[in-house]
C-alpha cells in the first residue's frame, strides 16, 4: 500500500503524441496505441523505474521523468525514431510542476500539473517525427548537463489555444559538434593572443635582437640540458 | 385534463395510460379510422398565447420531420395534432421495456450493449441524414423490443419544452447527464451532439454506472464539460481496448474531434461486435439498406485532437501497461535530499559549474590559463 502523495514535484515531461489520431478508425487507433506502448516499453527501459511515471493521454502517452532531463530528451528521441517504422509520432518536452492525485494505491491514480499542460501544448506545435521543447526544459537540461542545452536551438514562439505563449526549441544534432569546433578555435586563438602578448611585451622592453639572442641561448641551454638528461637515463639503463 | 379528453383525444379513443413524463401523459389509444392501436403522446400546451403560437409552429415542424423517419430503429410517428390545451403525437405502440428500466438491473452484457448502441446509431444516422437531430438521446428514449432490437423514440420534440427555459447563462434546465458539452453551453447542436449522448448511454450500458454523476444539475453539467472519463475497461474487464477507443471518440468534448456522423460510429461498433463474436471485421455484414452517406461538415482528414484541448484539465490517468509504483513510492517516501532534488526548479548555470562540467568552455579556460602563464613567463622571466 502506498501513502498518498499530495506535494507538487518538478519533473521533465515528455508528451509523445500520435499525429491525426482522432481522424483514424478505431481499429487503426488501437493498432497505433499498441505500437506506441511497445515503443514506450523499449524507451523507458533505460530509465530507473523509480524515476518515471507513464500516463495515458487521449492521443498519446506522457512520460514524467524525475531529476533526469537528459533521460527525458534521450527517451523522446528514441521514441521518435519509431516514426521510421510507420508510427506518426511527435514529442513535446517540458520541465514543470506535476502532482499526483488519487488514492493510496497505484490503481485510479492520476497526475495533473502545469508541467503536463505545457508539454501537451508544445507537442501540438511539433511536426511529424520532430520534437519541440519549452524554455523551461532547456534550462533544466542546461542545469543537469551544462552544454547539452546547445543542441536545443530556437524554433520560434507560438501561442496555444489558451493564448499562452511558448518559446519553442528543437533538437539540432549538428549544433554540439559545431560548438565544440568553435570552442577549440577560440582556445587556439586565446593561446596565440596570450603568447603573442607575452612575446610582444618582451620585445618592446628589451628589443628584438636581445629577445632573439636570449631565446636562442635558452634554446641551446635547454637542448644541452636535454641531451645530458637523456644520456643520464641511457647510462642508468645500461648499468641496470 | 378532463375525463372527456382522456376518453377521446381528437379521433383517438383512449384505452389506458402507458406512462407519465415531464411533458405529458402517454396513452394507449385506438385509431378507429385505421383500426389500429397506437401510443398517443400528449404534451400540455402553454397558456401564454405568444409562447403557445411559437411552440405550435415548432411542434408541427418537428413532428412532420419525425413523421418522415421510417426506419426499423426509429419509432414511427403516424400522426400529430392538437386538441384543446393538448398537442399529441400518435406513434407506433411497442411491446417491450425501455433501456432506463433495464439499466436498473446493472450493466448489460458487452455484446448486447454494443448491439443496442449499433442499432440506435443506425437509427440516428438515418435521421441525421434527413436533417433531424434527436437532442435527447438517453436510456429513457430507447425502447428494447420483446422480439429483440432497439428503437429510439421522441425525435426532435423531446427538448422543445426545456429549450424554452434557458437561463441567463444559456444553461438548459433539466438533467444534463446525457447532454453534450455544447448542448449544456447552450450553443447550436448538430448530429455530433447525439453521438456524444449515445456515447454516454453506451458507457453506462457497459459499466452499469453513471458516467457523469453529481449532487445537482450544475454539478453534473460541470462534470460533462470538464471531466475526462475513465476507460470503461477499467470498470468492466470484458470491454476490449477497441471498444475503449470507440467510447473515447464518441465522448470527445470537442465536437470537431468526435465521430462526425453516426454511420462512422456504427461502422466502428460493427467492428467491435465482430471482435466480441470472434469474427474477423471483414466478415461483418454491411447494412445494404443504407442510403447515401451524409457529406461531412468538415474535411475527412480532421486535425488531430489539439493537445491544448487536453491542457485545461491536464488530469491524466496512470498507464496500466506500465508499472509506476516504484516512482510513486519514491515520491511518497522521499527523503530530505531527494525531496529537495525533486522539487527544485532549475537555476542558471554559474561560471564555475560551467567550467567544470561543460567541455567547450573548460578547454577555452584551461588553454587561456596555460597560455597566460606561458605569456607571463615569456614577458617577465
Amino acid at each position: 500500500m502506498l501513502r498518498p502523495v499530495s506535494a507538487s514535484f518538478v519533473a521533465s515531461v515528455a508528451f509523445l503524441r500520435i499525429q491525426d489520431f482522432a481522424s483514424r478508425s478505431a481499429s487503426e487507433q488501437a493498432r497505433q496505441r499498441a505500437q506506441l506502448e511497445a515503443v514506450v516499453a523499449v524507451t523507458t527501459a533505460e530509465l530507473a523505474p523509480a524515476s518515471r511515471i507513464v500516463l495515458d493521454a487521449s492521443d498519446g502517452v506522457v512520460i514524467v521523468v524525475f531529476a533526469n532531463p537528459q533521460g527525458a530528451l534521450r527517451l523522446a528521441e528514441r521514441a521518435l525514431s519509431a516514426s521510421l517504422a510507420g508510427l506518426p509520432l511527435c514529442a513535446g518536452l517540458n520541465h514543470g510542476a506535476v502532482r499526483v492525485l488519487g488514492g493510496t494505491g497505484g490503481e485510479g491514480q492520476a497526475m495533473v500539473g502545469d508541467g503536463i499542460a505545457v508539454a501537451a501544448s508544445v507537442a501540438q506545435f511539433a511536426p511529424a517525427a520532430e520534437l519541440r521543447a519549452s524554455r523551461a526544459f532547456r534550462d533544466a537540461l542546461a542545469e543537469a548537463a551544462p552544454g547539452q542545452e546547445a543542441s536545443l536551438v530556437p524554433k520560434g514562439a507560438a501561442s496555444d489555444a489558451s493564448l499562452r505563449s511558448h518559446e519553442l526549441f528543437t533538437r539540432d544534432r549538428t549544433e554540439l559538434p559545431r560548438r565544440r569546433r568553435t570552442y577549440a578555435a577560440l582556445s587556439v586563438a586565446a593561446v596565440v593572443v596570450l603568447l603573442g602578448t607575452g612575446i610582444g611585451w618582451r620585445v618592446s622592453v628589451h628589443g628584438k635582437e636581445a629577445f632573439v639572442a636570449d631565446l636562442a641561448a635558452k634554446y641551446r641551454a635547454t637542448t644541452v640540458q636535454g641531451e645530458r638528461y637523456v644520456r643520464g637515463l641511457v647510462q642508468k639503463v645500461k648499468f641496470q | 385534463m378532463s375525463k372527456k379528453k382522456q376518453a377521446q383525444i381528437a379521433r383517438y379513443r383512449v384505452l389506458g395510460e402507458l406512462g407519465r413524463g415531464a411533458m405529458g401523459v402517454v396513452y394507449r389509444a385506438e385509431d378507429p379510422a385505421l383500426d389500429r392501436v397506437v401510443a398517443l403522446k400528449t404534451i400540455l400546451l402553454s397558456d401564454d398565447v405568444e409562447n403557445r403560437k411559437e411552440y405550435e409552429k415548432r411542434f408541427a415542424i418537428e413532428a412532420r420531420a419525425a413523421g418522415k423517419l421510417n426506419h426499423p430503429n426509429i419509432v414511427t410517428t403516424f400522426d400529430f395534432g392538437e386538441e384543446g390545451d393538448l398537442a399529441f403525437l400518435a406513434m407506433e405502440l411497442l411491446e417491450g421495456t425501455d433501456l432506463r428500466t433495464r439499466l436498473k438491473d446493472g450493466a448489460l452484457a458487452t455484446e448486447e450493449a454494443v448491439e443496442i448502441t449499433l442499432q440506435v446509431a443506425e437509427g440516428l444516422a438515418f435521421a441525421h441524414e434527413r436533417g433531424v437531430v434527436h437532442r435527447d438521446v438517453k436510456p429513457g428514449n430507447i425502447m428494447l423490443l420483446e422480439r429483440g432490437g432497439a428503437k429510439i423514440m421522441d425525435f426532435g420534440i423531446a427538448r422543445m419544452h426545456s429549450e424554452d427555459f434557458k437561463t441567463s447563462t444559456g444553461m438548459v434546465l433539466g438533467t444534463p447527464r446525457f447532454m453534450s458539452p455544447e448542448q449544456i453551453a447552450g450553443g447550436a447542436v448538430d448530429q455530433r451532439s447525439d453521438i456524444f449522448s449515445l456515447g454516454v448511454v453506451l458507457y453506462e450500458m457497459l459499466t452499469g454506472q453513471m458516467l457523469f454523476a453529481g449532487a445537482d444539475s450544475p454539478q453534473i453539467a460541470h462534470n460533462v464539460t470538464t471531466l475526462e472519463h475513465e476507460p470503461p475497461s477499467r470498470r468492466n474487464r470484458e470491454v476490449s481496448s477497441l471498444l475503449d477507443f470507440v467510447v473515447a471518440r464518441a465522448l470527445k468534448k470537442d465536437p470537431a474531434v468526435r465521430y462526425q456522423d453516426a454511420y462512422e460510429l456504427a461502422s466502428d461498433l460493427r467492428t467491435c461486435l465482430a471482435e466480441l463474436q470472434g469474427r474477423s471485421p471483414a466478415e461483418v455484414k454491411r447494412d445494404t439498406t443504407k442510403t447515401v452517406k451524409l457529406a461531412r461538415k468538415t474535411d475527412s482528414k480532421l486535425p488531430a485532437p489539439k493537445a491544448a484541448a487536453i491542457a485545461p484539465s491536464t488530469r491524466l490517468s496512470l498507464c496500466r501497461q506500465f508499472d509506476s509504483r516504484a516512482a510513486l513510492k519514491r515520491l511518497a517516501a522521499a527523503g530530505r535530499f531527494d525531496r529537495a532534488a525533486l522539487t527544485r526548479t532549475p537555476r542558471p548555470v554559474g561560471f564555475l559549474r560551467r567550467v567544470c562540467r561543460d567541455a567547450g568552455p573548460r578547454l577555452l579556460f584551461v588553454c587561456s590559463l596555460v597560455a597566460a602563464a606561458a605569456g607571463s613567463y615569456i614577458a617577465f622571466a
